[in-house]
């Protein structure tokens, strides 16, 4: 029971969508939608919420990024003050709350950015090998459907990409 | 009463008239790519010349930046009181014009506006190199440059801190969180077009696309990281730009100096820096539209949205401009207002009038479309805008600094020399050298993003949004629950 | 470890100051404040204190063109203020008034240094730390009275040829190009006063130590001591005076000369003048 893959080309978006409606209401043996991936020059919301809700965990790091680092930050400003006590300046206290503010909110910002960026590269498992099963013109003007199944079902969703007229199918031949 | 299909799709299309594009919506994808990586190509000869004269230019910022450092501080004819000069106007009016670059492409983005979508990338690259160039005047105004490493925060075996408290230090900060912020949101949005070079390039520029990528194939699992990434740092980024020029201003706005020291220069500073942002965004639009053949892409309609905008931030400026002023007279602070009379009326009067005509007159005539549909018109108005911001960050610095509290320390007579001259000559090679470089490394207008903008129109059209997404008539997403909006 | 030093010393560390009863003689936190008293009205214009400033603290002589530049380093000035309407002998309407660094205990220029370079000692004077300098010269920009000076040149390598050097002052650094300086109060002679004072388990004792400029004034217009001490001369000319340390913009009787410049910005400065202000709109 060996696993290949498939990539079907399609130009018109509609078809694809199509076709994975079509693969959706399917059942083959031991298929799960989640082995279903598209690819595509843009983004396609409307396609993407056909394949059902796939995780998306940048949020989490976005939140924790900016609810520490801001603390640490605040932290690290002010025992950094504390421990450089050359002396107090211009009568204002050792640890002064306005510019510590200011510099907390820089580090909230910081703590935002970077842990999203972060996070974004955790979650969409970046940098990735690309597979062999990629054509250059997905990032054209191409929609590609890349599907994860067992060689016994290939043939049967061959026929069912067949029937929406796809320019290209790739794989799941042997 | 229950519609039929038909009744209720011409009731949806009736609702749902569509907008005019502000591109040619039948433009071939393919063609798309093409063209933007048409200018990644190589360059024509006249890119050369202009890339020489440009380091040329570099080259005599960096010989009067070698002469300083060598001398002193003395040959830039800075004195006491005079202590900043043109370094730190020109700091303020570099960083200014990044603002409008990050904060405009977040913003837009955040609000769903599609016009922002072929300027956004080379407006981002510009607020990136804008920020380095900036950086260079912080350096170069300090009196001991080979120690600038001080201010940075970092731990060391004396135990040696920064002081917090200083404005300036809040500046590195926020600078630095903006410059890597920014370059980060400008990587990110990159990605997908860099994916696209990859797939298109050869040789040593295949390698470089291909580590940048990252390995991008356009998943949706990517794609959906990728939306919600973008917008969060748009989010992030839009109350980054504003606290950015609101800390630069409190350089200012928390000395003690009378004309510094004025409650409303925070917002003052960010109307300016999207002022200028906005001015310089039209120079490289038409340039970028001149020389990369953009037409179809940088279209008028967009170039008069922005000169539309341009207007209102001039306004939003001129009435801060003028509010300082206000507060200042009738705040009747006899320092404040010695200041203000004297930039009005002393040896700084003709630039100071000259700032005032060119920031608040001037863009009066962007309320005319024959103004705002010709081109040329608009590259003279840009240049002037940005022009007259750089003589406000001016007017901001040096009379200031010669009019203080003290009588005694009062000085007229300064000038900047040619050190200073010549390393402001120097930073504008220094960007334009930056800017050629990126804009024939990386695409410059967002391929990934056009499509977007286009493929919402086509699928408008062709399947009209609202009637499939809505589950009254579309049994398949009743069952669903309904498509998330 | 530093979050525990926080929270323990959280009160201290958010002490403003200064705070009435900062510096006493019982140590709660100096027991020196070092301060002057400057008569207006015996001052004479001479120059001396200048002149001695420039001896004691290697002070560069810039010479005319640089003066005319605005790079002299006049660490005190005299500065030379003109009555409009003196008629036939204008020269009678000079007023003088010498100026240095006013040790600020609210020091505007403290805050504002990127690197803390300058900051406030012990016993209450504004220090300038040159080796932290980086010269990005915020502080001059925030100083209102203007008396911080910038080393726009490398003096040290052009101020004193050959034989010059010998007679500079070994117990003060010369200054390199690109960093800040200002009066210091003379800290090297405070400070080996100080020394000599613990080594014999005492305090300085009043007149035992002054700055150059008070050690060269002819007519003993400025007046130098620790201001914790009661019965040191400063102190009570300050008390006699109803100059407050801790205070602002304080009520006087009609009577006292006392006043310090620009005390309605706060930056409560350590220096007092001795003359009756004549003209209340100025």
């Amino acid at each position: 029971m060996s696993k290949s893959h498939m990539l079907a080309l399609f130009s018109d978006f509609d078809q694809a969508s199509e076709a994975i409606r079509d693969l959706k209401s399917s059942n083959f043996e031991g298929f799960k939608l989640d082995d279903v991936t598209l690819k595509s020059p843009i983004e396609h919301p409307e396609i993407e919420e056909l394949l059902g809700k796939r995780p998306v965990y940048v949020r989490i790091f976005t939140f924790f990024g900016a609810l520490f680092v801001p603390l640490l930050g605040f932290l690290f400003v002010a025992s950094s003050q504390a421990t450089f006590l050359l002396q107090p300046k211009g009568g204002k206290p050792v640890i002064p709350l306005p510019p510590n503010f200011v510099l907390t909110y820089e580090f909230f910002i910081l703590g935002g950015v970077y842990m999203t960026v972060l996070g974004f590269f955790i979650s969409a498992k970046l940098p990735m090998k690309r597979n062999k099963l990629y054509n250059a013109r997905v990032s054209e003007d191409q929609i590609g459907i890349l599907i994860k199944a067992e060689d016994a079902i290939m043939p049967a969703i061959k026929d069912l990409f067949t029937r929406h007229n796809p320019l290209e199918i790739m794989g799941g031949d042997n | 009463m229950v519609n039929t299909y038909e009744e209720t799709e011409v009731a949806v299309e009736k609702r749902f008239v569509p907008k005019p594009l502000d591109i040619n919506a039948d433009i071939a994808w393919a063609k798309i790519n093409k063209d933007i990586l048409r200018s990644l190509e190589r360059p024509r000869p006249i890119f050369w010349v202009i890339f020489i004269a440009s380091f040329a230019l570099f080259l005599v910022g960096v010989s009067c930046e070698v002469y300083q450092y060598q001398t002193g501080l003395g040959v830039a004819n800075l004195n006491n009181p005079q202590v900043w000069g043109l370094y730190i106007a020109t700091f303020i009016w570099w960083i200014g014009m990044g603002h409008s670059g990050t904060l405009l492409s977040a913003l837009l983005h955040i609000m769903h506006a599609d016009w922002r979508k072929p300027i956004y990338r080379y407006s981002e690259a510009m607020t990136t190199f804008t920020l380095l160039t900036a950086a260079l005047f912080v350096l170069v105004h300090l009196g001991r440059i080979w120690q600038f490493y001080y201010v940075v925060a970092y731990p060391n075996e004396r135990w040696t801190w920064p002081n917090f408290q200083s404005p300036l230090v809040w500046d590195a900060t926020a600078i630095g969180t903006y410059l890597t912020s920014s370059l980060l949101f400008l990587y990110i949005g990159m990605i997908p077009d860099l994916a696209i070079c990859r797939d298109n390039a050869i040789g040593i520029r295949k390698k470089l696309y291909t580590f940048m990528s990252l390995g991008w194939m356009g998943t949706d699992r990517q794609w959906a990281n990728f939306r919600v990434t973008y917008l969060t740092l748009a989010c992030f980024l839009m109350p980054l730009a504003v606290s950015v020029h609101s800390i630069v201003s409190t350089d200012f706005a928390a000395s003690q100096q009378p004309g510094y020291h004025i409650t409303s220069f925070p917002p003052y500073f960010v109307a300016g820096a999207i002022y200028s942002g906005l001015a310089v965004i039209i120079t490289l639009f038409i340039v970028l539209r001149y020389t990369f053949r953009f037409e179809e892409y940088m279209t008028m309609p967009i170039l008069e949205k922005l000169a539309k905008l341009t207007f209102a931030a001039g306004m939003v400026w001129t009435y801060l401009n003028l509010i300082e002023y206000a507060t200042t007279w009738y705040g009747n602070d006899m320092y404040a207002k010695q200041a203000l009379i004297y930039r009005a009326t002393g040896p700084f009067a003709p630039e100071w009038w000259m700032m005032n005509f060119l920031g608040s007159v001037l863009p009066f005539a962007l309320t005319f479309k024959r103004v705002r549909a010709s081109i040329p018109v608009m590259l003279f108005m840009s240049i002037f805008i940005n022009f007259g911001m750089w003589l406000e960050r001016w007017m901001i610095i040096s009379p200031t600094l010669a009019h203080g509290i003290y009588p005694w320390t009062w000085d007229d007579d300064q000038w900047p020399s040619f050190v200073q001259w010549g390393i402001v000559a120097g930073s504008f090679g220094w960007f334009n050298m930056l800017f050629m470089l990126y804009c024939k490394i990386f695409p410059s207008v967002s391929m990934y993003e056009v499509k977007e903008m286009l493929h919402e129109r086509r699928f408008f059209k062709s399947t009209n949004v609202a009637t499939a997404r809505d589950p009254a008539i579309n049994p398949d997403l009743a069952v669903e629950g309904g498509l998330a909006s | 470890m530093s979050i525990t030093n926080l929270l323990n010393n959280w009160s201290f560390y958010r002490q403003k100051r200064p705070y009435q009863g900062q510096y006493d003689l019982n140590r709660q936190y100096s027991e020196y404040k070092w301060a002057m008293a400057l008569d207006l009205d015996i001052c004479t214009g001479c120059n001396a204190c200048t002149t001695a400033c420039y001896a004691e603290n290697n002070l560069p002589v810039v010479g005319k063109k640089r003066f005319n530049q605005g790079h002299v380093m006049h660490w005190i000035r005299i500065e030379r203020y003109w009555d409009e309407n003196m008629g036939e002998f204008p020269e009678q309407g000079a007023s003088f008034l010498p100026m240095m660094c006013q040790q600020c205990e609210e020091a505007p220029c403290e805050t504002v240094c990127p690197v803390g370079a300058t900051s406030h000692t012990n016993d209450g004077l504004n220090s300038q730390n040159y080796h932290r300098c980086v010269g990005s010269r915020y502080c001059s920009v925030n100083c209102p009275y203007k008396v911080r000076y910038f080393n726009f040149w490398n003096y040290p390598s052009t101020a004193w040829p050959a034989p010059l050097p010998d007679q500079l002052n070994p117990d003060v650094t010369v200054r390199t190009k690109g960093i800040m300086e200002k009066c210091t109060f003379c800290v090297q002679r405070l400070n080996e006063a100080k020394s000599r004072a613990r080594t014999e388990y005492r305090l300085v004792r009043d007149g035992e130590v002054v700055p150059a400029c008070v050690q060269a004034c002819p007519t003993s217009a400025i007046t130098f001591g620790n201001i914790v001490d009661p019965k040191s001369k400063v102190a009570m000319m300050w008390k006699n005076q109803q100059v407050d340390l801790y205070k602002d913009m304080q009520e006087k009787d009609n009577s006292v000369r006392g006043y310090r410049i620009l005390e309605d910005l706060r930056p409560f400065p350590s220096v007092m003048y001795l003359e009756r202000v004549r003209d209340m709109e100025a």
